[in-house]
């Protein structure tokens, strides 16, 4: 598994080399994104080495922190393009999403919460509310100023839960709920803009979305127009590294559009290649937590898993223009800084389950798992 | 192990819907890439991009007082975005009006309505970058950018501004040629062209990208690479100089109506290049810098060449200026070659000095023919020892190649020596002539002529030149004195008395040679066609400046150096040295005129300034009263009073007697503003002295 990442990790590289280097400071944003992805790797391999069991407790932890951490983002955070979703940590003076930190932290946090109450599931005001409470708590702070995280980390929760064994029903009891906020969101952003400074923007990608196709040469849809260039460009075989031309026109080439970069690039083929690696990626972790008959450990991988292979889909979604434009980054292949390291921590644990289970059984199949790893 | 087998069998289900996320993805990239192909290609295409380069801002050149003589001038072109996204029907339809309105003001050749039926046509159309003016200065760049709409800036405004620079020389022909150009595809010209790199500074680039209808337009609204601004150049040109230099050309040129002439102004002893001036006449008649002749054109010299001839002589100490030698009737023959002197009959047997001083074609030949004629190289050897045959290796391009042959050269012949000893079969450009007529003048030392002292970025010197010695030495001492007496003697005695002057003393060399054309030898027309020039330094005793000048083919029948080049020599030497305070020798007898000095009428004013004039000029002043800023000066027999000026807050106080500055302070400071007419010291104003200041917001004055 450690190969499959370390691929990851060098392709990346390579295409952050390949668009950057046609501006001046090249070097600067590759020895940027090396150092990010070194620190990276040092998180990732720390996180690995910890017991598993401890990831329970930090999960409260981290979720306790991370939602003043949100409430103060949301208040003081810089504003880019009318989201607040940075702070800027003091003394090292690096910005981070705090959202990156909650979306860890609540996963953890449900799996946790799924183990806690393994016996008593079935219990609709005992088990599902008090799991979903601070999902819809975190979930909620995030949206305002970014919808799209919300409702990935969202549906990642709910999968969990539904893996987690939690009756159907009790989702249907959510439908209203869910009719009733969205409605909310509506009104308020109709009547009182400055609450959600960033309906306008999610209300027109949406009619961008479902409207008329042939007004995507039009500047609105400029930036779906602009990825679907580079991927006809792109062909079966792609262009070669480096030789992108549509990395001049699409905001953001080296996070939210990178798909679109690597389809221009290195074709068709690279881009299923890709989209094939985070599959197996999700495919190793069912597959490793069939291992063990704990819970906690099989949740927590699943969860972690499930929310980086999730994004990465929608990621592509959004640059093939099969759902709307949103600003999801391609975990592990974007270049942006903090979200990095925090995927580096998500795979650490995961690696850490995979070798806290290899411990325990490691009567068998100990050579099983190193070997692909 | 049921619970684990009811997770497994949950998780199989979203893995799933995973997978079919995944093959949406790939069904969407075939769709693109096979289906709507074609149209992406072609939305492509039309989506080009290309790399704009951003001209720095070029650096100045300036005359070596500060004066600007060449700067680059920003013109702007303003284009409007009229579908920028931020532009609604709503905000357009609500500002078009005022913003027409202010366009009609600022650009008065379209008026309101037209420009409002333009715009409005043109957001019809869908235009994005609609021309409004090219060439617009910054100050109406400026105004525009406060306009409606305009002031939303680019993105939510759709103002568009681009720059360009054109180089101005606000002397316009002065010195021109020297100032020179750089443009692409053409041969530098002159210092534009040798500081070119350090002038254009570093470009920038800029991404700029095609929309509909094949026009560009820039990505992003920051530059890729950010254009470094050139360095200035301060010039060794004094503009005042040049100015004198280029008319006094000019008027001899006009009254020869010569083809063209030159003048090189230069620093004895650091060799800077005071001024430059080349004219020729252009078809319709006038006269303009066209050609650098003074560093371009190489010709035979002449006679002013014999002084290098007899230098050589008098170096190897073959002659002294007591020597006499027999020049006879005035024609000699060398082989079968005649040679003539100009005055008819010859000036018989006269000496080496007097030879020079008419300039005796048959003496300086002679002598210079039977001391040589055994080892005609080391006469050549002695001029390439005065760095005679050797460009000088100044930074404009196109410096002309000296030419002085070797005596084994296959075109020496029997007459090569005497000839070249009077200035033919070898050719020199006026600037290197200067230079060594220069190292004469500087005891011996040939310093390179230099066009730059400086070099300054952001008003800080980065590169200073100092003098640039070619020969520390071109000849001994003693020969020097001996030349620098011969080049006196033609000035006070010689073929160049005209320019005896009183004041100071010029020593120098006539030169008139016949002008050798490629295909018809030395006639042209049937007529022998003359280069006059004079060429030498001043003031004799301590040498400041030399200079040349050469006027060619002078067609009213005057040739001679003296009469076509002597005057403009003349008439620049009388201005240069009228300025030059440090030339003038000091006024020994001042009790004379200190004898009865009157006290000097003063005007009023701030107590601080005229109290420094005073002190300065040693006028006794009377400090009256309290230490007041504002004064009035009174002046008596034997000393200026000064009064206090009481200006009482909120009354308008007695201008009268006051100088325009001080006036203009106190005005603006008062709040008011102020209208003059005239020049000197103000004699009346309006409203009077005493009135209240409140039902005024202007005051009128006029000057004597």
């Amino acid at each position: 598994m450690l190969a499959v990442f370390s691929l990851l990790l060098v392709y990346s590289s390579i295409v952050t080399l390949a668009y950057k280097h046609h501006g001046g400071n090249t070097a600067y944003y590759l020895f940027r994104h090396g150092i990010f992805l070194g620190l990276g790797f040092v998180l990732m391999y720390v996180t690995h080495k910890m017991k598993y069991s401890y990831f329970s407790r930090i999960a409260q932890l981290l979720l306790y922190a991370s939602v003043p951490l949100l409430l103060l983002t949301l208040l003081i955070g810089s504003n880019l393009n009318n989201a607040s979703r940075w702070l800027t940590i003091p003394v090292i003076n690096q910005s981070f999403q705090t959202s990156d930190l909650a979306k860890l932290g609540l996963i953890m946090y449900t799996a946790r919460m799924l183990w806690l109450k393994k016996e008593i599931l079935h219990n609709f005001r005992q088990a599902f509310v008090p799991i979903i409470i601070p999902v819809g708590v975190v979930c909620a702070l995030i949206l305002p100023a970014n919808f799209s995280t919300a409702a990935v980390l969202f549906s990642a929760c709910m999968v969990l839960m539904f893996i987690g064994g939690i009756p159907i029903k009790h989702f249907l009891s959510l439908v209203p709920v869910g009719v009733v906020a969205l409605s909310m969101i509506f009104l308020i952003a109709q009547f009182a803009p400055q609450v959600f400074p960033r309906a306008e923007t999610w209300k027109k990608r949406v009619e961008r979305y479902v409207g008329d196709k042939n007004a995507e040469d039009i500047a609105g849809n400029y930036q779906v127009a602009q990825a679907k260039i580079a991927i006809s460009n792109g062909g079966i075989l792609g262009r070669g590294p480096g030789n992108s031309t549509q990395r001049a026109f699409l905001p953001h080439p080296y996070s939210d559009f990178i798909y679109a970069i690597v389809l221009e690039e290195y074709g068709a083929l690279g881009g299923v290649f890709i989209l094939l690696l985070y599959i197996v990626l999700f495919f190793r972790t069912i597959k490793m937590s069939t291992k063990t008959d704990k819970p906690f450990p099989q949740l927590l991988a699943i969860g972690i898993s499930f929310l980086m292979v999730f994004q990465a889909l929608i990621n592509m979604g959004v640059a093939v223009n099969l759902l709307p434009v949103t600003g999801q980054p391609l975990p592990l292949m974007s270049m942006g800084g903090t979200s990095t390291w925090f995927t580096c921590i998500g795979l650490g644990i995961i690696l850490s389950v995979s070798r806290g289970i290899d411990l325990e059984n490691n009567t068998k199949t100990k050579l099983d798992d190193y070997a692909i790893a | 192990m049921s619970k684990q087998q009811k997770l497994i069998r949950r998780v199989y289900p979203i893995y799933m819907l995973l997978i079919l996320f995944g093959l949406g993805i790939l069904f969407k990239i075939g769709q693109v890439q096979f289906i709507e192909g074609d149209h992406w290609q072609e939305l492509a295409k039309s989506y080009s991009t290309k790399h704009r380069k951003i001209d720095a801002i070029r650096g100045n050149i300036y005359a070596s007082d500060g004066s600007l003589i060449a700067t680059s001038v920003p013109k702007y072109e303003v284009r409007f975005d009229l579908n920028a996204e931020a532009i609604t029907n709503e905000l357009f339809a609500k500002h078009i009006d005022s913003l027409c309105l202010e366009l009609s003001l600022l650009l008065p050749e379209k008026a309101k309505n037209e420009w409002k039926s333009e715009l409005t046509q043109a957001r019809k159309n869908g235009a994005r970058y609609h021309l409004i003016r090219r060439k617009l200065s910054y100050t109406q760049i400026k105004k525009m950018r406060q306009f409606p709409i305009f002031s939303r800036g680019k993105y939510k405004g759709g103002f568009i501004s681009i720059q360009q620079n054109k180089r101005e020389k606000p002397f316009q022909v002065l010195a021109s040629r020297t100032i020179g150009y750089s443009r692409d595809n053409s041969k530098p010209v002159g210092l534009e062209g040798a500081y070119n790199k350090i002038l254009s500074g570093t470009q920038g680039l800029q991404l700029m990208q095609k929309i509909a209808g094949g026009i560009w337009m820039p990505i992003e609204d920051e530059n890729e690479i950010e254009p470094e601004d050139g360095s200035d150049i301060i010039t060794t040109i004094d503009i005042n100089i040049q100015d004198v230099a280029e008319n006094a050309l000019l008027e001899q040129l006009i009254k020869q109506d010569a083809d063209h002439g030159c003048v090189v102004l230069m620093e004895v002893a650091t060799g800077e290049v005071k001024a430059i001036a080349n004219l020729n006449k252009t078809k319709n008649g006038g006269y303009w810098e066209t050609y650098n002749y003074a560093v371009g054109e190489s010709t035979e010299p002449g006679s002013t060449f014999k002084l290098a001839s007899l230098i050589a002589a008098l170096e190897d100490g073959y002659i002294d200026l007591d020597d006499s030698v027999e020049t006879g009737n005035g024609m000699y023959k060398f082989y079968d070659q005649k040679m003539y002197d100009s005055r008819i009959g010859g000036y018989g047997k006269i000496t080496i000095k007097r030879a020079f001083e008419v300039s005796s074609n048959i003496a300086v030949a002679r002598t210079i023919n039977e001391n040589y004629r055994n080892n005609p190289q080391k006469f050549i050897d002695r001029l390439y020892k005065m760095n005679l045959h050797q460009k000088l290796g100044i930074e404009i391009y196109g410096e002309g190649e000296p030419r002085i042959k070797s005596a084994n050269d296959p075109t020496w012949s029997g007459i090569s020596l005497p000839w070249i000893s009077h200035g033919y079969e070898v050719s020199l450009t006026p600037l290197q002539i200067l230079a060594f007529y220069n190292a004469v003048a500087n005891d011996g030392k040939m310093v390179k002529p230099r066009f730059v002292k400086e070099i300054r970025k952001i008003g800080k010197p980065i590169k200073i030149f100092g003098p640039e010695v070619i020969n520390p030495a071109i000849c001994s001492k003693a020969t020097i004195e001996k030349a620098k007496a011969m080049l006196e003697g033609v000035v006070q005695q010689g073929t160049a008395t005209n320019l005896k002057n009183a004041n100071f003393k010029i020593a120098g060399k006539t030169g008139t040679a016949q002008i050798y054309n490629a295909k018809t030898g030395y006639k042209n027309d049937k007529q022998v066609s003359y280069q006059a020039s004079f060429v030498g330094y001043f003031p004799a005793n301590k040498p400041m400046y030399s200079c040349i000048v050469v006027v060619n083919a002078p067609s009213k029948n005057v040739y001679y150096g003296n009469l076509v080049a002597g005057p403009i020599f003349k008439e620049i030497a009388d201005k240069v040295y009228a300025t030059s305070i440090q030339l003038h020798e000091e006024i020994k007898n001042t009790a004379q005129f200190a004898e009865r000095t009157p006290i000097p009428v003063s005007k009023n004013g701030n107590r601080y300034d005229l109290n420094k004039v005073y002190s300065e000029l040693k006028v006794p002043s009377l400090q009256n009263g309290e230490n007041a800023t504002w004064v009035a000066a009174s002046a008596g027999r034997d000393k200026v009073t000064l009064y206090k000026r009481v200006f009482k807050v909120g009354i308008i106080p007695n201008f009268i007697g006051m100088d325009l500055k001080d006036a203009i302070y106190i005005i603006e400071n008062m709040g008011l503003k102020a209208d003059f007419t005239g020049k000197g010291i103000i004699k009346e104003q309006t409203p009077n002295a005493g009135t209240k200041v409140e039902n005024f917001d202007r005051v009128k004055l006029i000057l004597t």
